[in-house]
């Protein structure tokens, strides 16, 4: 579940700097469909010595009935490390070629990563394809599964951004999965879950049918071809999203950390400009070294740590502030007193700046192989394609060039007001890990 | 913990035993590399990318400082990035045009990296070569650029890892000032003035010897643009300030730090081969072949996400650094015994240097090959291993090279790197405040 925000920081946090392509690239993507079911989006690079290579499923992390929160989490590790045909798994197999497998799990959708030398990429492609899409989930698989999801879940206890979206999230939504943390929190909730129940689970979330299958770096479309399971017929899951509370209310909760946590409930994902507007506040304000509060902390000598970011989820997205290190209630002030001045429209010549800034914060932080199919992934799973930042001939670059200062202060008023706040109380004293 | 140590030994052979995973080659694009006047221009045209990056090495490094001198190389390009240009900082007006700049302090040399938007790059790099052209010393910059570099060194001073490399650097440089720390230290800042930052910039910022090397939207640049921006310095070449000091006799040696920290760390540094060396190759398998150990020691069992305790070991392999070094390290604060996983890693790679590995290395080769693939893929990586593999006689093709390089390694390759290389190591303890080292 680490992983789950780190690489919501690699690809949440995608939700809060979120890009634009300049003009021109000459490389386009490229879509289409599998050949046993499920579409593809390659966007090669031939520059590169590495491919990246993704699965992106719409599956509930709590379970189709939100009756067992943490299922897609164990359901999507033991497909990994369960053997293949060749009795090596996927898991075994990506870091055999020298590669690296990243499991991410969110409460409306899941994605499996590669980053492999691109000489492997369609070893990969067959064994990740064959891994998800004719999931073959035993007992020593969950086992193992289970071990790591509660290993994670330790972790996760330390980690007071990603705790604190959870609790935010379950403040905010009273049904639905997003209601449930994606990692199981407790061990009889771990333990619960059967051999049965995964393997149920991992047979309907994982079907082809279900799945966008994304390539990036130095791959070309004969890597479909690799594709080898698959089967039946159908289309993807329709979007599984969960009802919002009445009226969200604060609260303050137990934990291993301290930290503050804040959320407004923002548009969804198909109000693209309002979207950009709420992405580029995030990185106006809180992107680490340039954002206005960032740079206000370091001048301090602050050792408060701010994570601001849109989440942009199908609907409705998110805006999610998290405090951690100390004077969090200092900070927090410092946090609503930014937001507030941005009720205001900018002065022309600072927004120009700041959206020219934004734009190559976004190309910057989707540069890699990596970056870029965790980005179409998710954006496809979310149902926007064309909308994921920092592809050529999208439309996010046209969003946020269409913001201006009247536009953004009237998103801010609509949207980032009376925020949910969830205060983390450790009870016990704290001991930071070194760096 | 010796049978510990020799558990784990025959572990992480044999774990070299099996395997068929072969490191093979890609089809990569070679850099191109042109002499202009005395700088190399290397270009990597990238179509997909949507931004410009651009290295622009200079020899005014540490190794241009007296020993009085530590951390002018740090204030002089900081000084630059904060020149005013148009009335606004050149750091800030680049972020407002949709780029950013900021630079790194080499043993001999000082690079900056300029990132921009492809429709923005021409600008963009119009404003830095303004101002490396003629950098502002008032004293209100000079003092800015104090202030900023005074609060980096605050901050590196919290990283134990960065805290132990910079001890080791500084024991094993054949040069004293060339292991200097590379920001210098808040007291050693405080005595510089204008002028100062000025002579060195007169002195050491040169055009002989640079390397403007770019990736990406190249096409969005006029062909001349690159040489410019070298062009902004005067000609002429420079000279290191030569700094001997004794070599450290010994087998061993041990350095000690005490910082605000929560853990101790547990550094091991060696002298590794340069880029250019026959030895490059073998000693990115060795040094996977080390990180696999170590990691095997530290992680939990069953577990296939990364967790702190896997992350808290390591190895680095720095072969972009003159002279090249490989780290080991230990986060203690996260692994059950640290002493003893040390301990068990010293004598696996003291134990290689005797005795031929047994069974395959391939399993090692494919790794060695994935991560140095995986990590040279953003814009400012690929363009300072292009600058790094160009300097020497060699091709820029820094992917192709490198993995040709580990392609052709033999068990026997291995263990002649180990015993070459890896025999005295020196070691740096990053300790908490008030902890000593029998605590």
């Amino acid at each position: 579940m680490t992983a789950r925000f780190a690489a919501a920081v690699a690809v949440l946090a995608l939700a809060s700097s979120w890009f634009a392509v300049p003009a021109a690239a000459a490389i386009p993507r490229q879509t289409g469909t599998l050949p046993r079911g499920g579409s593809y989006v390659l966007y090669p690079d031939r520059t590169v010595g590495s491919a990246a290579i993704g699965l992106w499923f719409r599956a509930p992390a709590a379970g189709y009935d939100d009756a067992t929160p943490g299922i897609a989490n164990l359901a999507a590790t033991a497909a990994a490390v369960a053997p293949l045909a060749s009795g090596k798994s996927l898991y075994a197999l990506v870091h055999t070629v020298g590669g690296e497998l990243n499991i991410e799990v969110y409460p409306d959708i899941i994605g499996v990563g590669a980053i492999v030398p691109a000489y492997a990429s369609r070893r990969i492609v067959a064994a990740m394809t064959a891994a998800y899409f004719a999931p073959s989930v035993d007992d020593a698989a969950v086992k193992t599964a289970r071990a790591n999801a509660a290993v994670l879940g330790v972790q996760q206890r330390y980690e007071s951004d990603t705790t604190l979206h959870d609790l935010l999230f379950k403040q905010i939504f009273a049904t639905g999965p997003a209601h449930y943390p994606p990692l199981p929190t407790t061990v009889s909730q771990l333990t619960s879950i059967t051999t049965v129940q995964v393997g149920t689970f991992a047979r309907r979330a994982f079907r082809a049918q279900n799945a966008v299958l994304t390539l990036t770096g130095n791959v070309d479309a004969s890597s479909v071809n690799a594709v080898t399971d698959g089967g039946g017929s159908g289309s993807m899951d329709a979007p599984y999203d969960s009802k919002l509370t009445g009226t969200p209310s604060s609260t303050t909760a137990a934990g291993a950390v301290d930290g503050v946590g804040l959320a407004w409930i923002g548009p969804p994902i198909a109000d693209q400009k309002a979207a950009t507007a709420l992405d580029f506040v995030a990185d106006y304000l809180f992107r680490e070294e340039t954002g206005v509060v960032s740079r206000v902390l370091d001048r301090a000598d602050s050792d408060a740590l701010v994570v601001g970011q849109f989440i942009t989820l199908h609907d409705p997205g998110v805006m999610v502030v998290t405090i951690g290190g100390s004077n969090e209630k200092q900070t927090e002030k410092s946090v609503l007193e930014a937001l507030s001045a941005l009720q205001r429209p900018m002065d022309a010549k600072t927004f120009a700046a700041a959206r020219e800034a934004f734009l190559y914060h976004v190309a910057t932080d989707t540069q890699t192989p990596q970056q870029r199919a965790d980005n179409l992934g998710w954006y496809s799973a979310e149902g926007a394609l064309d909308y994921a930042p920092g592809i050529a001939e999208g439309s996010y670059e046209q969003s946020a060039r269409a913001l201006d200062p009247q536009y953004v202060a009237d998103v801010v008023r609509r949207y980032l007001h009376s925020p949910v706040v969830v205060d983390l109380v450790a009870t016990t004293p704290q001991k930071e890990p070194s760096r | 913990m010796r049978s510990f140590s020799a558990f784990c030994l025959a572990a992480a052979l044999a774990s070299a035993l099996p395997t068929a995973a072969r490191a093979a080659s890609v089809s990569v694009p070679s850099p191109s590399v042109e002499n202009a006047g005395g700088t190399l221009i290397v270009r990597q045209a990238d179509g997909a990318a949507s931004l410009v990056g651009v290295t622009l090495i200079v020899r005014a490094g540490l190794d241009r400082q007296t020993m009085k001198q530590n951390g002018l190389a740090a204030l002089a390009a900081e000084t630059i990035v904060r020149t005013p240009v148009n009335g606004v900082a050149v750091e800030d007006a680049i972020a407002a045009r949709g780029g950013s700049v900021h630079f790194t302090i080499d043993p001999g040399d000082v690079r900056f990296y300029v990132e921009a938007l492809a429709v923005d790059a021409p600008a963009v790099l119009d404003l830095f070569r303004a101002a490396i052209a003629a950098p502002d010393f008032s004293p209100a910059t000079i003092r800015d650029a104090r202030g900023v570099l005074v609060r980096q060194i605050a901050q590196v001073q919290q990283v134990a890892l960065q805290v132990g490399i910079d001890m080791l650097n500084a024991a094993s440089s054949r040069q004293a000032n060339a292991g200097l720390p590379e920001l210098g230290t808040p007291a050693s800042l405080a005595q510089f003035f204008s002028e100062d930052a000025r002579a060195f910039y007169r002195a050491y910022y040169r055009r002989g010897g640079a390397v403007v090397s770019a990736a990406g939207r190249l096409d969005a640049l006029t062909p001349e643009s690159l040489a410019a921006l070298a062009g902004a310095l005067p000609a002429g070449m420079t000279s290191p300030v030569p700094v001997r000091v004794p070599a450290l006799n010994g087998a061993t040696h041990e350095i000690v730090a005490h910082r605000d920290i929560a853990s101790p760390w547990l550094i091991a540094q060696y002298p590794a081969p340069n880029v250019d060396s026959r030895d490059f190759g073998p000693m990115l398998v060795l040094a996977a072949f080390v990180r696999r150990t170590l990691s095997d020691i530290a992680q939990v069992p069953g577990v296939v996400s990364p967790t702190f305790a896997s992350r808290s070991v390591g190895t680095v392999y720095a072969y972009d650094r003159a002279p090249a070094t490989l780290v080991l390290y230990v986060n203690g604060g996260l692994i059950g015994n640290p002493s003893r996983a040390f301990a068990t890693a010293l004598s696996v790679v003291s134990v290689l240097a005797a005795s031929r590995l047994q069974g395959s290395i391939e399993e090692f080769k494919a790794e060695a090959a994935g991560d140095f693939a995986n990590d040279a893929t953003t814009l400012e990586t690929r363009t300072w291993l292009a600058a790094v593999f160009s300097r020497g006689s060699a091709s820029p093709d820094f992917i192709n090279r490198a993995l040709a390089a580990i392609s052709s390694t033999t068990p026997e390759d291995v263990q002649r790197v180990a015993r070459d290389y890896l025999g005295n190591p020196t070691i740096a303890l990053v300790l908490p405040r008030g902890q000593n080292l029998q605590d």
